[in-house]
């Protein structure tokens, strides 16, 4: 008898086992408050040794549990969403490629290793985001890999700078940089900054959705993304009290408020969710720089299920769809994928901060503890802002694809009757329900004291509610024979194009010198050096050459003459 | 516009383009069938009500007239069919042509000897298989 097991279902055997074995150690550490440190020498050579360190604490171990999960589902979910792929091999390959690569950077508490990793990401998600071979995907994987070797350069500027200190583990120094390190730790934040798209890196993250949707699911929502919350959540020590903790936490309540602006005016699906991860991942990191690590972590791991959740559904639905990414295309779903727009619901609303739900906990704490924090009034009007715009966007995307008329072509077969691709979603849907919950039990077993007034405290559910209901009626008047739209064209232009942040990343930032490079070219390469450096070189050399060859040809004359001269000169001087 | 421009554009095929794209932009901001319709029509009723105009000077003013307004309002997001050049589905997968493989280095190609031989030979029969069936093909003129 032989067994055939297709690759995707041995990964998912292999990552479910690794995160069950990983959450149960991570569960473990959370009670013994024990880090273990494995140190591995690889190299010893005259007393210098090279050590491989690997850090295995609670928030590592669950981390990596989660980003095992995740991929699992992923890849249980690609055996039937790249099922018809000619390279789905290949496709396999890269994705393991990336846990693994994820996995070093999780696990390094060392800046050279984390860098490893960090770079490995890099690569791998170049390698997934241009996996499709058009234009599309070719240049949003270019602007992905630059955008993110801006960060891996400020890592190694960081690495320069740390090598004065004779370590690079800062799982210890950390505690110990003062403001004498502001430089590295402004390499840092760079760095994160880069990874977690923030203003004004975020252009790459909308555009890496020309990946795959399940790519989409694992890298670009719950792991590759938060990296940069994770590197920022390590050094954490080393940020409290810096300058640095004010800068971030601007820029990361812009992107959050810019972020949720774009994707109330964006029309692809996998756009709009990529917008609302961008939001969430200012949602990060603004708690962090506010100097609660442990609740961007929280928030970080709940945001993780459902928004993996969520591109899920929408792969099954862009499949169903034939291909269409647009929500002007799709509509009324509920009644033909009552399963799918199931999930996507629970991931919405998880995603709002509806009560019970796994981002409930998370968030909601989030935003009440940043209430009660000592910040200035714009980043709290943009925090509450910016919770409204999440919810006004989730029903926005709600009315458009899920509700309404159904709107592609007449001849059409949707259904959600894949059970591989739902079967997997099942985990995260769970995960959605219960994550929050359980994870809030687990990690913060004495309560976070929260004290606020009655109006603070219903803020953030008035906020919900008003931005659910501006998101639906807005929308449903918006469906209208006089577009209100085009009388405000060119503030809508600029909030539908992410405040034109993708020109301004691209063509803005090359065309200079680009155009500095056609002149040199056409002046300098191709000009003077042309005339000065290897035509002139070569008329020059062949004249001097010319002469050369003639006194060596006319050698018997030539003696003769110079012997004449010899004579001359000596008759001269004997006399 | 990279390609050479064989033959004239006449005054009627820029109108006629006009009002497809101006369609297609109206199709981007009306996402309901029965609006687009709607707007559609009075699109059609104001391309009309110029049809008789026979003063080429003025036709032509109309038509840079309609140029400007549509690209004043553009979508910025315009729909795209997803297989169609501009979507998102588009050439996703590209498959090689199979002459490539004629092209291969004879290094690459000794990596797989069996394959090549076996190639070559079908190589030769497809050719005698078309010189039988259709004949053998004229020498070139020149």
């Amino acid at each position: 008898m032989i067994w055939k097991i297709s690759m995707n279902e041995i990964s998912m055997l292999g990552l479910f086992l690794g995160s069950l074995i990983t959450g149960s150690l991570a569960l473990l550490k959370i009670k013994s408050g024990v880090m273990d440190v494995v140190e591995w020498e690889l190299f010893s050579l005259m007393g210098s040794s090279i050590v491989f360190t690997l850090v295995l604490d609670w928030i590592s171990l669950l981390f990596m549990s989660f980003v095992f999960v995740i991929s699992g589902s992923v890849l249980s979910y690609s055996g039937s969403y790249m099922a018809g792929d000619k390279t789905f091999n290949r496709f396999m390959y890269l994705v393991l490629a990336f846990v693994l690569s994820m996995s070093f950077m999780v696990l390094s508490p060392n800046l050279i290793s984390i860098l490893l990793g960090w770079d490995g990401l890099g690569l791998v998600s170049y390698a997934l985001v241009i996996y499709y071979q058009n234009e599309k995907s070719a240049n949003a994987g270019m602007l992905t890999i630059l955008s993110n070797r801006v960060g891996d350069v400020a890592i190694l500027l960081g690495i320069g700078l740390m090598s004065s200190l004779g370590s690079w583990n800062f799982l210890f120094y950390s505690y110990y940089m003062d403001e004498s390190w502001m430089l590295l730790k402004i390499f840092l934040m760079i760095s994160a900054m880069t990874k977690s798209a923030q203003i004004p890196f975020s252009a790459w993250l909308p555009a890496a959705m020309a990946a795959p949707t399940p790519v989409s699911a694992l890298v670009h929502s719950s792991t590759l993304v938060t990296a940069g919350v994770y590197l920022m959540i390590r050094f954490s020590a080393a940020l409290e009290g810096s300058m640095i903790q004010s800068f971030l936490l601007v820029i990361s309540c812009l992107t959050m408020f810019m972020a949720g602006l774009g994707a109330n005016f964006e029309y692809d699906l996998k756009k709009i969710i990529a917008l609302s991860t961008l939001s969430q991942l200012g949602v990060m990191l603004s708690i962090l720089s506010l100097g609660f690590s442990d609740l961007a972590f929280f928030h970080l791991l709940s945001h993780a299920l459902f928004k993996a959740l969520l591109f899920m559904c929408a792969g099954i639905i862009i499949h169903s769809v034939g291909g269409y990414q647009d929500i002007r295309f799709m509509g009324n779903l509920v009644k033909f994928m009552p399963l799918t727009v199931s999930y996507m619901t629970i991931a919405n609303l998880a995603l709002c901060g509806f009560p019970f739900m796994a981002g409930f906990y998370s968030k909601d704490m989030i935003l009440e503890v940043a209430f009660m924090s000592w910040i200035n009034f714009i980043a709290l009007l943009l925090y509450v802002m910016a919770t409204g715009l999440t919810v006004m966007y989730t029903f926005r995307l709600i009315f458009f694809s899920l509700t309404g008329e159904y709107n592609l072509g007449s001849l059409s077969n949707l259904s959600d009757e894949d059970f591989l691709m739902t079967n997997s979603m099942s985990i995260l849907g769970l995960g959605a329900i219960l994550g929050g919950s359980v994870l809030s039990w687990m990690l913060f077993p004495e309560c976070y004291m929260i004290c606020l007034s009655g109006v603070m405290k219903m803020m953030v559910l008035m906020v919900s509610i008003l931005g659910g209901l501006m998101g639906y009626i807005l929308n449903f008047m918006s469906v209208n024979y006089l577009l209100k739209s085009i009388y405000n064209y060119k503030s809508v232009v600029m909030m539908g194009s992410m405040w034109f942040m993708p020109l301004l990343s691209t063509l803005k930032l090359s065309e200079k010198s680009l155009n500095m490079g056609f002149q040199m070219e056409k002046v300098a390469d191709k000009g003077w050096f042309e005339f000065y450096g290897g035509q002139g070189l070569y008329y020059l050399f062949s004249q001097v050459f010319f002469i050369l060859n003639s006194l060596q040809l006319n050698s018997i004359k030539v003696f003769m003459k110079m012997s004449m001269v010899m004579i001359i000169i000596f008759m001269i001087l004997s006399m | 516009m990279s390609h050479i421009v064989t033959r004239v554009t006449t005054h009627s095929r820029k109108v006629c383009s006009l009002y497809k794209r101006s369609l297609r932009n109206l199709e981007a901001w009306y996402d309901r069938r029965y609006m687009y319709r709607y707007r559609a029509v009075l699109l059609r009723a104001r391309f009309d009500e110029n049809k008789d105009v026979k003063d080429m000077r003025v036709a032509q003013q109309l038509l840079d007239e309609g140029e400007k307004e549509l690209f004043s309002l553009i979508h910025y997001q315009p729909r795209q069919f997803a297989y169609s050049p501009g979507g998102v589905a588009h050439g996703r997968e590209v498959v090689p042509p199979d002459w490539v493989l004629d092209y291969w280095h004879p290094m690459e190609k000794a990596a797989y000897p069996e394959y090549f031989a076996r190639r070559e030979q079908r190589k030769k029969e497809y050719i005698e298989w078309w010189e039988k069936t259709y004949g053998k093909p004229a020498e070139p003129a020149h």
